[in-house]
């Protein structure tokens, strides 16, 4: 009687299983179609760095070197030079080893000019590690290719069709919601 | 290797077989390796070696400043990343004297209890499915992802965010923050009866669990143990109701206990922690404030005055901790970590010993170690 009783209590939670089962078989899939469709990564998450450049082609780095001290895994080297013209320093290299990097974004939090940023993009794999090694001339050009970046101080920032740099609506911006709910009592004001 | 645990011979008994279960077997969650000596299907001694995962965390964050050091602490329980920077955050603030704004708290908890869930989400997945059940996997997995996203938004992570900061937490919240983590309990809350129904409720389950490791109150406390460990032993100890840190004193919740502290004892606790968590984050959903500072005024260059001090949180594994000395530097002095899945491995010998060796794995997934954090 007792083995009966186990057997039935057995058959009974399959059943209950199968039925939760059958319960959530008709949602939708939640599982994506990478690399056909790529998912959309916010810009304030951390996967490629890059450097930005400003609209007439000059570097927005000044070579204060914070980036280089906090970096934990020390991957980033600079060297940089006085600047011939007028004060401060210019970039001779900037050197960026993404193999070693571990993706805390402290670079991009110490950065007085949101000259070094972090851009949607996440596609890092690579055949060779030695492509992971970055340089200067290469972190330019993801920073020209982006469409849209994130650095603390300026918070999130898009580049135009035409080439022109400009900063995003509030509601991408982390601290946008402030300027948001500031609107909307202004529209019910007016 | 002589272990204490190792039962004397019995006459008459079989010839004992020696099994190594591990580092590379897949239901030891990581870089476990056990052997085990059997006597037919009963387990007569159990020696566990840890270590295959050591990175040297402490001796490496003596050379770094104490804004590098958070980015390393994530790595330690890199299930639950975020609940970890938090100790050692607490430890220096405490040192610094810093005031976090109310509203800087609140975010925090309201991370601290989502990783939680998250963190109880693998548990449960990986646990089933050294259970040999599949479904509640790729369900678990589902629900964490939907955290993932929430923290990525913000975080700027999924799994190391490297968020929490001296005085607060890096940057404001997305917008869409809180409504999206509402939206998520509201989610959430439709899913949990489903995992009821699947494993807690279900016979099959309970035939495996109940009864099966069982862990005396006595031991649980001779060992250290913590977290839902020592709680489904019978002690009601929480960190977040000992020693309450950032919000909790304000919010109402309960530790829920069991007295059997067998593997389902383990698990229920787990499961009505998750439930305990919703109920947190609802209630600061309701404090946070929408706008406000997220930080409060810390120096540029953090340097601790001269001291000591050890600050807890309870992560979603148990007691974390962080000591941290301070010698007036930019650097540390010397930096503690303890860890909860540590002092609950040390349970092995007691609980392995004795029992079959099909319920080892059941054992050891309902201790819920993590192997980032036990070797360090």
């Amino acid at each position: 009687m007792s083995l009966f009783a186990e057997v039935w209590d057995a058959v009974k939670a399959v059943a209950a299983g199968l039925e939760t089962v059958h319960r959530r078989v008709k949602q939708p899939p939640a599982t994506e179609f990478y690399p056909y469709k790529k998912p959309e990564i916010p810009p304030v998450s951390v996967q490629f760095l890059a450097l930005i450049q400003n609209e007439d082609g000059t570097d927005r780095c000044v070579a204060c070197l914070q980036c280089e001290r906090v970096c934990p895994s020390q991957v980033i080297t600079i060297e940089r030079k006085r600047n011939p013209e007028g004060k401060g320093f210019v970039l001779e290299r900037f050197d960026l080893d993404f193999a070693n990097c571990m993706h805390c974004a402290n670079c991009v939090e110490a950065c007085p000019v949101s000259a070094i940023v972090t851009v949607g993009e996440f596609e890092h794999a690579v055949y060779d590690i030695n492509f992971l090694k970055a340089d200067k001339a290469f972190l330019d050009h993801i920073g020209h290719e982006a469409k849209i970046w994130y650095s603390p101080k300026f918070g999130v920032e898009m580049r135009t069709p035409e080439g022109k740099i400009v900063k995003a609506p509030p509601e991408m911006q982390p601290g946008g919601l402030a300027e948001l709910l500031k609107e909307a009592e202004g529209g019910e004001g007016a | 290797m002589r272990n204490p645990t190792t039962i004397e011979p019995v006459p008459g008994r079989t010839d004992e077989m020696i099994i190594n279960m591990g580092p590379q077997h897949p239901a030891t969650h990581g870089v476990l390796k056990v052997v085990i000596g059997l006597d037919g299907e009963r387990i007569t001694r159990a020696v566990p070696h840890i270590g295959f995962l050591h990175r040297n965390h402490e001796k490496i964050e003596e050379a770094r400043t104490y804004t590098q050091i958070i980015s390393y602490t994530d790595r330690m329980d890199y299930v639950s990343g975020l609940q970890n920077e938090l100790p050692f955050i607490l430890a220096v603030e405490d040192l610094l004297g810093v005031e976090v704004p109310p509203r800087a708290k609140l975010i925090r908890t309201i991370f601290f209890e989502l990783f939680r869930i998250a963190s109880h989400l693998v548990w449960l997945g990986t646990g089933m499915l050294d259970l040999g059940a599949i479904t509640p996997f790729l369900y678990t997995f589902r629900d964490r992802e939907k955290i993932l996203e929430i923290t990525e938004k913000t975080a700027g992570a999924r799994m190391l965010p490297n968020y929490f900061t001296f005085g607060g937490v890096r940057r404001d919240v997305h917008p869409d923050f809180f409504k999206d983590v509402a939206a998520f309990l509201d989610f959430f809350e439709t899913r949990l009866p489903d995992y009821y129904a699947l494993v807690l409720d279900s016979p099959v389950f309970q035939a495996r669990a109940v009864g099966v490791g069982v862990l005396s109150k006595e031991r649980a406390i001779a060992r250290g143990a913590s977290g839902p460990v020592i709680r489904a032993s019978g002690v009601p100890y929480d960190v977040r109701k000992a020693e309450p840190y950032d919000a909790y004193p304000e919010l109402e919740f309960e530790i829920p206990t069991r007295e059997e502290g067998d593997v389902y004892a383990r698990f229920w606790v787990r499961f009505r922690e998750m439930e305990e968590s919703v109920k947190i984050i609802r209630q600061a959903l309701e404090k946070v404030p929408k706008t406000g500072p997220y930080k409060g005024k810390v120096p540029p260059r953090v340097k601790p005055k001269p001291g000591a001090r050890y600050r807890a949180v309870e992560i979603a594994r148990g007691h974390l901790g962080a000591y941290v000395v301070s010698d007036g530097s930019e650097y540390p002095a010397r930096i503690k970590h303890r860890s909860p899945s540590f002092a609950n491995l040390q349970l092995i010998p007691d609980l392995f010993v004795g029992a079959r060796f099909a319920d080892a794995i059941a054992i050891l997934s309902s201790l819920d170690p993590v192997f980032g954090e036990v070797d360090r």
